[in-house]
């Protein structure tokens, strides 16, 4: 999501990374929507709200993007992190260990912690190099790709960022 | 006012989001629930969020009660420190009772609760997190909703399907072994009060919640319709 953002914003891949920077010069909160339902969360309108903050200059008005940025990753990790102490409260686990692209961010880093403690549970993220997109998995998924439909010239291939993981066919499994 | 007609006792129980406080407000045993500033997020989101789900809980509290639904009567509510005083319910969470419930028990109970949720569907109330640990049963085994903060009014299939799946959820994570029997009860009574009314309404809201799990993340292959 914060990498959609990114990329509505006009920054370059990595979004993630981009977006943590210009949060940091912000503390000028805009209100966005915050969406929790029990342990699942939602962040479509969220994601629809900070694009208009970014396409609003369109109409006049103008966002600072740092703005848009702080308060993109102030409320969507507050939203993660409900709903991790939620489980924690609800489960009694002992351990939280933070993981996937997103893990690599100070600011959500913070903020588990923060609730870690709280509940005294054990805090662990993932080494900054695994955070990032996996190498090897893109890769091996090219591979069995090209193993059971062959070669695909490079016009055929589209970036679509916005795919869905249910609706990817995977030929190479029945 | 006197100064010993509101008395805070002990917290009985400090879960996620706010603090249950046993105490007696004017001769009744009651439960201050306070919800606490979190560190974690920026102040104008924490306000809000304590502010809006205050508010919103007590609303919902007050409603359902007058559908003459098992919830805490509320009494009291006090923005200022983000804290609802209600009715002290006794009795034990679900969570802890699921055990200790012989088959013919679960049944019961089970169905109870699913009569219980479709009452709130029919009045276009989404609970938001139906657990076994919002869920109180009495001595005399009459079953209690509580935790409010996250309702929400919805006449909508697809928003009645996610409660229910939100419960399914719930227990097949925190008690696998009885799931089959108990959400099969929970999803008799449910139809059973939702036929009552409208025929064909329950049983679409029932076989919708597949169709929200085929669309979540980290499907199994093989459970993808």
């Amino acid at each position: 999501m914060i990498d959609m953002v990114a990329r509505d914003a006009g920054l370059s891949h990595p979004g993630g990374p981009k977006i943590e920077k210009l949060a940091e010069k912000s503390n000028n909160y805009i209100s966005l929507p915050y969406v929790v339902k029990g342990m699942d969360l939602s962040f479509s309108g969220l994601y629809t709200a900070a694009r208009n903050l970014i396409e609003s200059s369109e109409f006049g008005i103008k966002f600072e993007l740092e703005d848009v940025a702080y308060s993109l990753q102030e409320t969507s990790f507050s939203m993660l992190t409900e709903v991790t102490e939620r489980a924690l409260a609800h489960t009694k686990k002992s351990e939280v260990l933070l993981t996937g692209g997103v893990a690599a961010n100070k600011r959500l880093q913070e903020m588990i912690k923060n609730i870690c403690e709280d509940h005294g549970t054990r805090y662990e993220v993932v080494p900054q190099r695994f955070a990032g997109d996996n190498g090897v998995m893109i890769a091996w998924t090219g591979i069995l790709r090209f193993k059971s439909e062959g070669e695909f010239d490079l016009s055929q291939t589209n970036i679509r960022p916005k795919e869905r993981m249910d609706n990817i066919s995977i030929p190479w499994r029945n | 006012m006197e100064n010993n007609a509101i008395m805070r006792g002990d917290i009985l129980h400090k879960g996620a989001e706010a603090s249950l406080i046993h105490g007696f407000w004017f001769g009744k045993e009651v439960i201050f629930k306070q919800r606490t500033p979190k560190k974690y997020r920026i102040e104008p989101i924490d306000k809000q969020i304590r502010l809006a789900r205050t508010l919103n809980e007590a609303r919902a509290l007050i409603k359902v009660k007058n559908y003459g639904l098992n919830v805490p009567q509320v009494f009291e509510i006090d923005i200022s420190t983000s804290t609802i005083v209600m009715k002290y319910i006794e009795g034990k969470r679900l969570k802890d009772l699921i055990s200790v419930f012989d088959d013919d028990k679960k049944n019961k109970i089970f169905y109870e609760i699913g009569k219980f949720i479709a009452k709130l569907h029919q009045n276009g109330h989404i609970h938001g997190d139906i657990t076994t640990s919002n869920i109180i049963i009495t001595s005399n085994e009459e079953v209690f909703l509580i935790d409010f903060g996250l309702h929400e009014y919805s006449d909508s299939i697809e928003d009645k399907s996610v409660d229910l799946h939100l419960f399914k959820r719930v227990l097949i994570s925190s008690h696998g072994s009885d799931f089959d029997q108990c959400f099969k009860a929970f999803i008799k009574g449910y139809l059973s009060d939702y036929d009552l009314i409208s025929s064909d309404e329950g049983k679409y809201i029932v076989k919708n919640i597949s169709s929200i799990e085929s669309r979540g993340r980290y499907v199994k292959q093989e459970e993808r319709k």
